[in-house]
């Protein structure tokens, strides 16, 4: 038989090898019976040589020609093969749940402090701060609260210290502030005007716990002094800050009230779906004003010159009404499931 | 404060709906806390009277009727058979209901309809069908002098419809806590006139009254001024309905009707008043009682109207006649001369007491009443003898009797009027809206104030009315012109002007970062209670910052630590089948230093439970958190800080938290915290069943030390060489003395040293453990040779074969 007869037959039976090979090391061994240096497609390589000469052109070419085609199945069969190996033993199930890294969250009432603080950073105020164990000055005189006003009772605010001397008029005791309030207090009397800050922080007063009340809750705190400063400007930053922070649907009201530190003092109501939703029409969420004369002469400024706006709220208020929550108390209980939803 | 819809009406007409009355009292400033429509008895019964009666074609019981119904005319079928032309009858209108029945589950609606081709357009009632009683063949034919349109409530003397109004009156606004208050505000919205009660009848030139009373002020400053008027003859008996439905509108129980005058007027004028009976009172050596306004005497014994007897002190006002007391002043009267069934004569009194008395007071005894609520928030000095001269108008009213003529008005120092100038542009300057001088002036004179005539065109001033105690300076007056003018009138100006700083700016955001940070490593964010209770605090007394009027023994300090917060809250977990749990706080911590309360915000870690989030395969899926998860997460949080020299120290011994635990301090002098384990008894007080680890980190410390500052170090352009090195050493080593050991070697181009394995048992000797090191060596400038390496580890490996006693395992 001619060399060029035996071609043929030998390529496909190489070929059929090869596909028939199951794993790499038959793969290889099929390369060997085939293309190894005693394989057979080898031998009748050898027998090229032998050839006469006109021949010898044409079935160099088509020995070459087959040679590729062997070797590309080769390759081929042998990723084929590769892949099959690499693949696990057990198949992936990738409805499986993952391995899970744990990720802490943020306490809800950081989340929404975090919020609000950053709507008001965007129009200009910077984050201030202040201690939690005040003087009746900082919480009270300078704020305009008369000296005999209910909110100075130790029946609502804690004080601190000797307990003897609790009765005893006159005695200042340190107490626990009441408000972030006390704050507007010393940043004036530390800072000359224009001042711009908010004042996120806790505050105390002396209420039992319960749904709607811990002795311990956080309040924010804003301060704007400037020249020529409006009540049109404390409405226009305010309803931009409550946009920001409740939606962009949000209605606000601003309706006249009464705080010793403000005058004209004004409460604010919101409404959107959520308060519509409740059966309400209004919530009252804030308390503001234009930061009262007194209180300027108090710290040193001139009310002449300079006028402000001041507001503040609660802040588990917001995240109540935020996220849907109806008891005050699971924000100090940290329950890992509670903390988990936000 | 309560008022109704009705009541104002009497003094201010306006034409609002109750819903547009309670959106206008809330938008200036009176925010209506509460809305309770009262139906009344026969809403929609009205008086009418039959003004034609036919015949129904085609029926032989049915009269169509004309029926007057006071606005006009109605077509009304009827099957009744007992009325004629000009009677008067109970007429419903259409859309309203009878009175429900016994067994009827809804009320019966009338409706327009048609009857024989007839539109019947109400209904002419029975007894009955208004549930009247039993009589239902005919319809009720009410007296001829009954009044067409009436409602027929009103006719029978019963309650008619009205609306209740709940008002938060704020504590600078006494003068709203009154009925005429409130409607001074409508009036001065609304343009219509305000119609205060005449009371010319009572004024009266004569002064008899001096032969019966006479006052004297012991205590001027506590009471600047006291009336007193004497009606005599009375006949104390039930009131009648328009007084007693009143009240009772309002809340206020309905006692006789000498009583509820004083409550009808102080409730109408804010003026709290007392009724005497005038022959209790004892008399003095010229045949008449003197009111005496005093201190009470130490000690001395008073039995207040509710039958309590009241111990009091020299800080407390009494009236008194020459002998006792009476009452106590603007608080509550006395049982001794309160009106009763046989009173005769009575001494009305209408006085003026300063606030801060009368709420010392009433706080002192825990006695409140409407009258002191009133007398603290601050009373209207001037309205004093008008209140009196419309409460003896009433009694005269409703009780009978005669008038002495004339007051006794002891007033040494009569009020002056406050005045107060306003500068028109300063309203627009620091409300933001222009509004015309002449509108700011007229807001102002419609609220009561007095337009002084020295205005010229930038400013005026103003006198300031008795009952406006809340205003004292100008920008009072420009609250005044905002509310009327209307909040949500002006207009919002964007965000401008000056961009604010604060020093706390960038540690706000310093605090957040490491709470982002916490957050990664897993830990979920905790807010502790601040007040704990001193049975769990670590500190000494002396240490702890305690409240002086503490709730509850379980809050009793500030808390001096985080941790008993972060126990409590694992303690909640636990006992919740929560059993994995780490938790972080940020918060402030007190102590008293010195015994000045300090506060520091810190950091704290609290872990218990399984270190991996649950699992369904591997060999360590149930692994529990140890010693050395906190340690890493320490490390991670310290690393945050950019702190070199921080030291762990070990502590000897447990303490009264730690089984184990460790000091962390800068360079072993500035402290920074402690970690370790909780001990195993305290754990299981809290019902903690795995190990807990915990830690406390002092932030500010940390902000304050920390080191942000980042450079950039080229990457490294030569290859490392790495030699490892497993040791045998006593097991008193530490980690801290091995690399200690091999610093002080300096050996050369030593980039690292890492430990790669801690290891016990097979192979080493009791007592002994192996630590295996992974060293790696680089230069910054060429490829190190082998010759190199070896010469810097041999230096290394010497140094802890001679200072550590190590054994070097090959």
């Amino acid at each position: 038989m001619s060399l060029l007869a035996q071609l043929d037959p030998l390529k496909a039976e190489a070929l059929a090898a090869l596909a028939a090979a199951s794993d790499l090391p038959t793969l290889e061994q099929t390369k060997g019976a085939f293309l190894g240096g005693d394989g057979k497609f080898t031998a009748l390589m050898k027998q090229l040589g032998t050839l006469p000469k006109e021949e010898k052109p044409a079935a160099g070419k088509a020995i070459n020609a087959a040679k590729l085609e062997l070797e590309a199945a080769l390759a081929a069969r042998r990723a084929e093969l590769e892949l099959k190996a690499a693949l696990p033993k057990e198949p992936t199930d990738w409805t499986l749940p993952g391995r899970r890294r744990a990720v802490g969250k943020l306490h809800p009432l950081t989340q929404v402090t975090d919020d609000i603080v950053r709507a008001f950073r965007k129009v200009g105020f910077a984050v201030a701060d202040g201690p939690e164990i005040e003087d009746e000055y900082h919480c009270f005189d300078a704020l305009n609260t008369p000296a005999d006003h209910p909110a100075r009772d130790s029946q609502d605010t804690f004080y601190v210290g000797d307990n003897s001397r609790l009765q005893t008029p006159g005695a200042k005791l340190p107490l626990l502030r009441t408000h972030t309030s006390s704050v507007q207090i010393r940043v004036m009397k530390s800072q000359p005007p224009p001042i711009r800050i908010i004042v996120p922080g806790r505050v105390y007063r002396r209420d039992n716990a319960d749904a709607t009340h811990n002795p311990t809750f956080h309040q924010i705190e804003g301060l704007y002094v400037d020249k020529h400063v409006t009540v049109g400007d404390l409405k226009g930053t305010v309803e931009a800050v409550f946009k920001d922070v409740l939606g962009s649907d949000v209605k606000l009201r601003f309706r006249p009230h009464y705080f010793s530190y403000t005058e004209p003092s004004l409460e604010i109501d919101f409404t959107n779906a959520l308060v519509k939703k409740l059966g309400k029409d209004w919530l009252e969420i804030a308390g503001c004003g234009m930061v009262h004369p007194q209180v300027f002469e108090n710290v040193g400024y001139d009310p002449e010159i300079w006028t402000g706006w001041a507001f503040g709220f609660g802040i588990e208020r917001i995240a109540m009404l935020r996220y849907g929550i109806t008891d005050i108390r699971l924000f100090y209980e940290n329950d890992v499931r509670f903390l988990r939803q936000f | 404060m309560k008022v109704t819809l009705n009541w104002l009406k009497q003094y201010v007409d306006f034409n609002w709906s109750p819903e547009e009355l309670a959106e206008r009292l809330t938008m200036l400033g009176l925010e209506v806390e509460g809305v309770q429509k009262l139906g009344g008895e026969f809403a929609g019964v009205v008086v009418g009277q039959v003004l034609a009666k036919d015949k129904v074609a085609g029926s032989d019981k049915l009269s169509v009727n004309r029926v007057a119904d006071g606005t006009g005319e109605r077509t009304i079928i009827c099957g009744a058979q007992n009325h004629q032309p000009g009677d008067k009858v109970a007429l419903i209108l259409p859309n309203f209901a009878l009175p429900l029945k016994a067994g009827e589950k809804e009320p019966f609606v009338i409706k327009e309809r048609k009857v024989f081709g007839v539109v019947s357009q109400g209904m002419m009632c029975s007894k009955k069908e208004l549930g009247l009683g039993e009589d239902g063949d005919g319809i009720i034919i009410l007296p001829p002098d009954a009044k067409v349109g009436q409602p027929f409530a009103e006719h029978l003397g019963r309650a008619g419809s009205d609306v209740v109004y709940d008002l938060e009156v704020t504590p600078n606004r006494p003068d709203l806590n009154s009925v005429i208050g409130i409607a001074r505000e409508i009036a001065a919205v609304t343009g219509n006139a305000l119609k205060v009660p005449n009371v010319s009848g009572i004024q009266n030139p004569e002064s008899r009254i001096q032969n019966h009373v006479a006052v004297r002020l012991d205590e001027p400053a506590l009471c600047p001024r006291y009336t007193a008027r004497v009606v005599t003859g009375v006949k104390v008996g039930p009131s009648p309905d328009w007084l007693r439905q009143t009240l009772e509108k309002v809340g206020i129980r309905s006692i006789s009707n000498v009583v509820d005058v004083t409550n009808f007027v102080m409730l109408e004028t804010g003026q709290p008043l007392h009724a005497f009976d005038y022959h209790l009172i004892a008399k003095g050596a010229e045949g008449k009682p003197t009111i005496v306004v005093r201190r009470a005497g130490a000690g001395e014994k008073f039995k207040t109207l509710d039958n309590q007897e009241r111990m009091l002190t020299p800080d407390m006002l009494l009236i008194a006649d020459e002998q006792k007391g009476i009452a106590l002043a603007g608080v509550m009267g006395g049982a001794n001369t309160e009106i009763r069934d046989d009173t005769k004569d009575v001494l009305i009194e209408s006085a003026y007491f300063t606030p801060t008395n009368i709420r010392r007071t009433s706080k002192a005894l825990g006695l409140r009443s409407e009258s002191s609520y009133r007398f603290e928030r601050g009373c209207d000095v001037g309205i004093a003898d008008y209140a009196s001269q419309r409460a003896a108008q009433l009694i005269l009213e409703t009780a009978g009797g005669a008038l002495v003529p004339g007051v006794v008005d002891a007033y040494p120092q009569p009020a002056k009027a406050k005045e107060i100038s306003l500068r028109f542009a300063k309203t627009t300057e620091l409300l933001g809206v222009a509004i015309e001088p002449e509108q700011q002036a007229k807001f102002l004179t419609s609220l009561g104030l007095g337009q002084l005539p020295i205005a010229n065109g930038q400013s005026a001033t103003f006198s300031i009315p008795t009952f406006r105690v809340d205003l004292k300076r100008e920008v009072d007056l420009i609250e005044e012109i905002a509310r009327l003018h209307g909040v949500d009138k002006i207009p919002s100006t964007a965000p401008r002007g000056a961009v604010g700083t604060n020093a706390f700016d960038a540690v706000y955001d310093e605090i957040a970062a490491v709470r982002r940070l916490l957050t990664g490593l897993g830990l979920n964010e905790a807010q502790g209670q601040t007040l704990v209770s001193k049975a769990e605090c670590r500190a000494s007394s002396a240490e702890i910052v305690a409240l002086s009027n503490p709730l509850s023994s379980d809050m009793d300090v500030l808390r001096p630590s985080l941790l008993p917060g972060l126990i409590h809250s694992l303690r909640h977990n636990l006992s919740r089948k929560n059993n994995d749990v780490a938790l972080f706080e940020i918060g402030r911590v007190f102590t008293s230093v010195n015994g000045q309360p300090k506060e520091e915000r810190r950091v704290a870690l609290a872990l218990t439970g399984a270190r991996a989030l649950a699992f369904w395969s591997g060999d360590d899926r149930d692994a529990k958190l140890d010693a050395m998860d906190l340690k890493g997460l320490v490390e991670d949080l310290l690393e945050h800080f950019g702190l070199r020299g921080i030291m762990f120290g070990k502590r000897a011994e447990p303490n009264e938290l730690f089984l184990e635990s460790a000091a962390i301090t800068l360079g072993g002098k500035v402290q920074l915290g402690e970690l370790g384990q909780l001990l195993p008894a305290l754990a299981k007080q809290y019902d903690l069943r795995d190990a807990v680890f915990l830690a406390e980190l002092r932030l500010d410390e940390l902000l304050a030390r920390g080191n942000r500052n980042k450079s950039f170090k080229p990457l490294p352009q030569f290859p490392a060489s790495r030699r490892d090195l497993a040791m045998l050493v006593p097991e008193a080593t530490t980690h801290d003395a091995v690399l200690q050991a091999i610093k002080q070697a300096k050996p050369a181009n030593l980039e690292s040293v890492e430990l790669f394995d801690v290891f016990r048992g097979k192979n080493v000797p009791a007592g002994q453990k192996s630590l295996a090191y992974a060293f790696t060596y680089r230069a910054a400038d060429k490829t190190l040779t082998d010759a190199d390496v070896n010469a810097a580890h041999t230096k290394a490996v010497d140094a802890l074969k001679l200072k550590l006693s190590a054994t070097v395992r090959e």
